[in-house]
């Protein structure tokens, strides 16, 4: 690859016009987030002079953020929000990587038929009727257990990882089987350690999963304070029901309700939904995207 | 054959015996499955019944199909859930691809990073908040979008609530948040291209257009195949998260699919049985697509679901 040719001319307008055609998919992407940042931080005075394209706030003020701050409702939902995220994604990690390593040795009785049924669960939906009835018998009917639960094991992901345990050279597993190491030590000293990139996409995949549930939390939960923040979000945002968040009248003052625009009020809550994803996008580019170039990571 | 099964049991007996350790480590998953799979699965006989929660269900046949498919909101709902699908399996298949061809051009890695990081992230926001960034920016009154219509010199337009709108509100909502995302694939398969069949283009004077066109193009072709098969397998899955958080009363009619209205009938108007039985049939037909598109992704490529 010695010869660094130049690109001729016409290679390098073609390229400068697909650049710029990048960059305004990319400004259509993130103005209408940005324009809600923008709304959500200016002052509730020039709320009216804020245009629908603008990125930059009028004023600046966290007025809406202080509001939000101050409302328990808000607050516990995102409490709640976290609890469910941090146990559901410790009980996924735990029961997929030790379900993979099963399905992936070679001597494990009944293999088949346990392979079989994880194709069938993949293949088939049952619909979300029986599955509520189940969850109304087995108790867990307004649980948060329900919502961390009802998806404790991705069969995809199950898959993925089954596929990356199963590329671990056959000989490190053998040398420790000569030294006397069970199964428990091969799986924690071996394919763990092994699969720390596999492991921490699949952490991150489900951990968004679990922060962005909303529909078993509305199908589930009876009890507002288990709520957790996306269905406040879907209340509020959504369904325009304003007594999701400000309901009561005890939330905060009248004052400062008089004074705030529930557009605001809204940008801010969407805003406040998205900031933890934004907090792991870095690691997710970083896992992920290794992943996808060795090529071990497939959906 | 007593004995030859019986043998089967004994030698069945013994591995557990010797392998009871890999169970422990299946039981979480296979409770699981067993309990959030399995039993609604076996649960699905209610499309067969009058369920009832006090007392016992009666055996009705299939009553419920029956109901099911002489009403025409079943029609309309099946009509709406293939048009969706079709918008979002047929018409947005070519975007990645043009996206990641596009992005395999650009030579600066800034560029090219952040352009990606940005395309990326929308596939990770919740439904909720997309239908709140989407409802905002297609606001009559304060939304972007009427701002630009308003540049245009066209008259402000309530998209949310128009009948003749609402599916492109999807369909375009839907590329705000996958374009990046389904581009992925594209761009690690660009990457395994063989670097001498650009250098000897190279010598050939071949333009960058002519290269992206006869040889970056032709090698996506494995797997735009396979991709495009295993979508199919998914047509019955119209996307409920988005549909469920972009409806409204005034567009209902034209974006109800399966899956909201088998919501709406089951737990909303609790007719469990008949919700079900709707569950049943949207199942089957899922199950014999993927299981056909499986095989098909496998034949054609080598590569399938599992």
């Amino acid at each position: 690859m010695g010869n660094k040719v130049k690109s001729p001319f016409a290679d390098r307008v073609f390229r400068t016009c697909i650049g710029i055609f990048l960059l305004a998919v990319a400004a259509i992407i993130l103005v209408p987030v940005l324009n809600l940042l923008a709304l959500s931080l200016t002052d509730p005075r020039r709320v009216s002079e804020l245009s629908g394209l603008d990125v930059f706030p009028k004023g600046f003020s966290l007025i809406v953020y202080k509001v939000l701050a101050a409302n328990p409702f808000f607050m516990k939902s995102i409490l709640n929000s976290v609890f469910i995220t941090v146990a559901g994604t410790l009980i996924n990690l735990v029961a997929t990587s030790m379900a993979a390593y099963a399905l992936t040795r070679p001597n494990l009785p009944l293999k088949r038929v346990l392979m079989l049924l994880v194709i069938v669960i993949m293949v088939f939906e049952p619909g979300i009727v029986p599955e509520y009835l189940v969850v109304k018998k087995v108790g867990l009917m307004n649980s948060m257990w329900a919502v961390i639960l009802y998806k404790s094991v991705n069969v995809y992901y199950l898959i993925l990882l089954m596929r990356f345990f199963e590329e671990v050279p056959q000989s490190f597993i053998e040398a420790a089987r000569v030294d006397g190491a069970g199964h428990w030590t091969i799986l924690s000293r071996i394919m763990l350690p092994l699969s720390k990139s596999a492991l921490a996409t699949l952490g991150l995949f489900y951990g968004v999963m679990h922060w962005n549930e909303y529909f078993r939390a509305s199908i589930y939960l009876n009890d507002p304070v288990k709520y957790p923040l996306q269905l406040i979000l879907r209340q509020f945002v959504v369904l325009d029901d304003t007594a999701a968040l400000v309901g009561a009248g005890t939330l905060y003052s009248y004052d400062e309700a008089a004074r705030l625009s529930y557009a605001a009020l809204r940008a801010g809550t969407i805003i406040v939904s998205i900031i933890p994803v934004l907090m792991l996008y870095p690691l997710i580019l970083k896992y992920y995207t290794r992943g996808v170039m060795e090529g071990g990571v497939k959906e | 054959m007593t004995t030859r099964s019986g043998q089967g049991a004994l030698a069945f007996a013994s591995s557990l015996r010797r392998e009871w350790f890999l169970f422990l480590l299946l039981a979480p998953a296979f409770v699981y499955f067993f309990v959030f799979h399995l039993w609604p699965m076996a649960g699905m006989v209610i499309a067969f019944q009058d369920f009832r929660l006090i007392g016992k269900s009666r055996f009705v046949g299939l009553k419920h199909f029956i109901v099911l498919f002489s009403s025409p909101a079943f029609y309309k709902v099946l009509t709406n859930t293939l048009i969706l699908s079709a918008m979002k399996i047929i018409l947005f298949f070519p975007l990645p691809i043009v996206f990641a061809l596009l992005v395999n051009e650009l030579r600066a890695a800034a560029l090219r990073k952040f352009t990606q990081a940005v395309a990326y992230l929308p596939h990770f926001l919740s439904w909720v908040a997309i239908a709140g960034i989407w409802i905002a920016f297609l606001s009559p009154s304060t939304g972007g979008a009427n701002q630009v219509r308003g540049i245009l010199g066209l008259p402000p337009l309530d998209f949310m609530t128009s009948k003749s709108h609402i599916r492109w509100v999807l369909f375009a909502s839907e590329t705000w948040r996958s374009l990046g995302w389904d581009s992925i694939i594209y761009l690690a398969a660009l990457m395994r291209i063989s670097p001498s069949l650009y250098e000897s283009a190279d010598m050939d004077g071949a333009s960058a257009l002519q290269k992206m066109r006869f040889i970056t193009l032709p090698e996506l072709v494995p797997t735009m195949v396979t991709v495009f098969i295993l979508n199919l397998g998914f047509f019955m899955n119209a996307g409920f998260d988005q549909v469920f958080n972009m409806m409204n009363d005034s567009v209902i009619s034209v974006i109800d699919i399966l899956d909201t209205y088998v919501y709406r009938i089951g737990l909303v108007n609790m007719q469990y049985s008949f919700s079900t039985a709707a569950s049943l049939f949207k199942g089957a037909i899922g199950l014999v697509l993927i299981l056909s598109t499986h095989v098909m992704a496998k034949r054609t490529t080598g590569k399938g679901l599992w």
